[in-house]
């Protein structure tokens, strides 16, 4: 396990801080599911975004009349 | 040839020539329903009396010279995530036992102004959290995956108990059970059909689109449900031109990228052969082949995740505190695994998609579509978790599902799997066309032209 990894309680006080608390018997395969999805994700630090916004970025006021893609 | 195996064309030739009335062709789908469902499991409600009423007034409406279109008198199934007044929702979760939808999602009320017959609401993986649909078996080997998540809707067009469906698509769950089930399946480009009334999965992500057994099918019903809906925040202001295909299969000049990285790695040698042997007919159809390179594959995965886990995990924000047991085990791990992403990794995601429509943007300037694999291996048999490709690589099925269908979520543009043959297992295979953004009329012009030069497709014996 890597030291970024969340342990079982880690996991645990996460969901917690979350507003979800979890019972025991949860926290081993939360934890594993987490650290995997982390193991995925964490590959897009290597990019350098720059001033690029989030796609999410809208426009207030203005009905969409073009492709959000 | 009974009704229920006729195409949505085909069956609506022949109810505007009165050789076929609505009753009879629905009457044909609900028998045949009956005769089959118990095997395919691809419905969780069917709507039979329902059915059968609409089926008298269309009738009468045929009798009286109102016809409302191709789509009058055909039995239809929808996706289980999809609204219809009165009925549950029930997204084939425990979550949603109780639930009644109150009025009807805009594309429900499309197809039924249209004249559409709904014929049933089609199983998903729950909540569409999943790319197998383990409720449903593939129509064409009942041993295997029917592929996911609209897995319902997909296999009960390729079984003859729809003569169309609905499906909607995160991450390729129009496209992947079309592919495995051997009919074709539409993604249409992010905001031209409305998603009103259609339970989330994720928001930047999902999209509705048909799921039918000939392109050109594929086209009527895009024509129907095409168009602005100011209650969905990302629906486009406009509805796009009539999306039907014309008789010419003639290419030339069109450009077809032919990707040579990402799409064609880690995939079953009789997919690729199959797909090769599909775009060298659009070649001799006139096309150009033109090699490209796609970007940014390195980031695809994470990018989707990125988006898709906090997304979703937010949608069920409420009923993961109050009913989590009543989930099923893999969903209920995702949503609350979802519950501990950063909000950074998010933000990375949408900066990163930003990255990807513009690296995507320059890439369909150089052609006018891209073919691909649509899924890297045929149906996977039910309870298989991974593939193991030659150089030793193991990938888990949902990865390896979501893997060439993720890049058209993201960046939005449309994407059309079309069948293009059997493996020696007699399993389907698909091939996917994409586009640019509102780029339908060319991939639904590109798939037909394929069509017309392969032998009519049967329906999967049951």
């Amino acid at each position: 396990m890597s030291a970024a990894e969340l342990t079982p309680p880690e996991a645990a006080l996460w969901a917690d801080r979350a507003g979800l608390p979890m019972p025991a018997g949860r926290h081993a395969a939360v934890a594993a599911t987490a650290n995997h999805i982390h193991s995925v994700v964490a590959v897009l630090r290597e990019l350098d975004f720059g001033d690029t916004p989030p796609a999410a970025a809208y426009r207030a006021g203005e009905e969409k009349n073009d492709a959000a893609v | 040839m009974q009704p229920y195996e006729l195409s949505l064309a085909q069956a609506a030739d022949a109810i505007r020539a009165r050789t076929l009335s609505p009753v009879e062709l629905v009457d044909s789908v609900l028998d045949r329903i009956e005769k089959v469902d118990p095997y395919l499991g691809a419905y969780v409600t069917v709507t039979a009396e329902q059915a059968r009423r609409a089926a008298c007034e269309a009738e009468q409406h045929v009798a009286a010279g109102r016809l409302h279109g191709p789509l009058h008198g055909i039995p239809v199934g929808l996706k289980d995530l999809i609204d219809v007044a009165g009925a549950a929702t029930t997204a084939s979760s425990r979550v949603r036992a109780d639930h009644r939808a109150q009025t009807d999602s805009t594309v429900a009320a499309r197809l039924t102004a249209a004249g559409a017959v709904l014929v049933g609401k089609t199983h998903t993986h729950e909540f569409a959290y999943g790319l197998t649909t383990p409720q449903t078996t593939n129509a064409w080997d009942q041993d295997r995956v029917a592929g996911g998540s609209s897995g319902g809707s997909a296999v009960a067009v390729a079984a003859g108990t729809a003569t169309f469906a609905l499906g909607t698509d995160t991450g390729g769950s129009i496209r992947v059970p079309a592919a495995l089930n051997g009919v074709v399946g539409l993604k249409p480009t992010y905001g031209l059909v409305p998603r009103h009334g259609v339970t989330s999965l994720s928001w930047s992500l999902d999209h509705v689109g048909p799921i039918t057994r000939t392109v050109e099918d594929a086209a009527l019903v895009l024509t129907a449900l095409a168009g602005h809906d100011p209650r969905d925040l990302a629906s486009l202001a406009t509805s796009g031109p009539p999306y039907r295909p014309g008789g010419a299969t003639e290419l030339t000049g069109l450009r077809i990228g032919v990707p040579r990285n990402y799409y064609f790695d880690h995939v079953a040698p009789e997919v690729e052969s199959a797909v090769r042997r599909a775009i060298a007919e659009l070649e001799s159809l006139g096309a150009r082949l033109v090699e490209v390179e796609i970007p940014m594959t390195r980031y695809i995965q994470a990018t989707q995740w990125g988006l898709m886990v906090p997304e979703a995990t937010a949608y069920h924000e409420r009923t993961l505190r109050t009913v989590p047991e009543l989930y099923q085990a893999d969903v209920r791990v995702l949503l609350e695994a979802g519950e501990l992403m950063p909000a950074g990794d998010y933000l990375r995601a949408q900066r990163s998609r930003t990255l990807m429509q513009q690296a995507w943007r320059r890439l369909l300037e150089e052609v006018d579509v891209i073919t691909a694999p649509t899924v890297p291996a045929t149906a996977v048999k039910a309870g298989d978790e991974t593939i193991t490709w030659p150089d030793g690589t193991v990938e888990g099925v949902s990865d390896a599902y979501v893997r060439l269908s993720a890049p058209a979520n993201i960046t939005g543009v449309p994407s059309l799997s079309v069948p293009v043959g059997h493996d020696t297992a007699g399993l389907p295979i698909g091939m996917q066309l994409l586009g640019r953004p509102l780029g339908e009329p060319v991939l639904l012009r590109v798939g037909h032209a394929y069509e017309q030069t392969q032998p009519a497709r049967r329906l999967a014996a049951v």
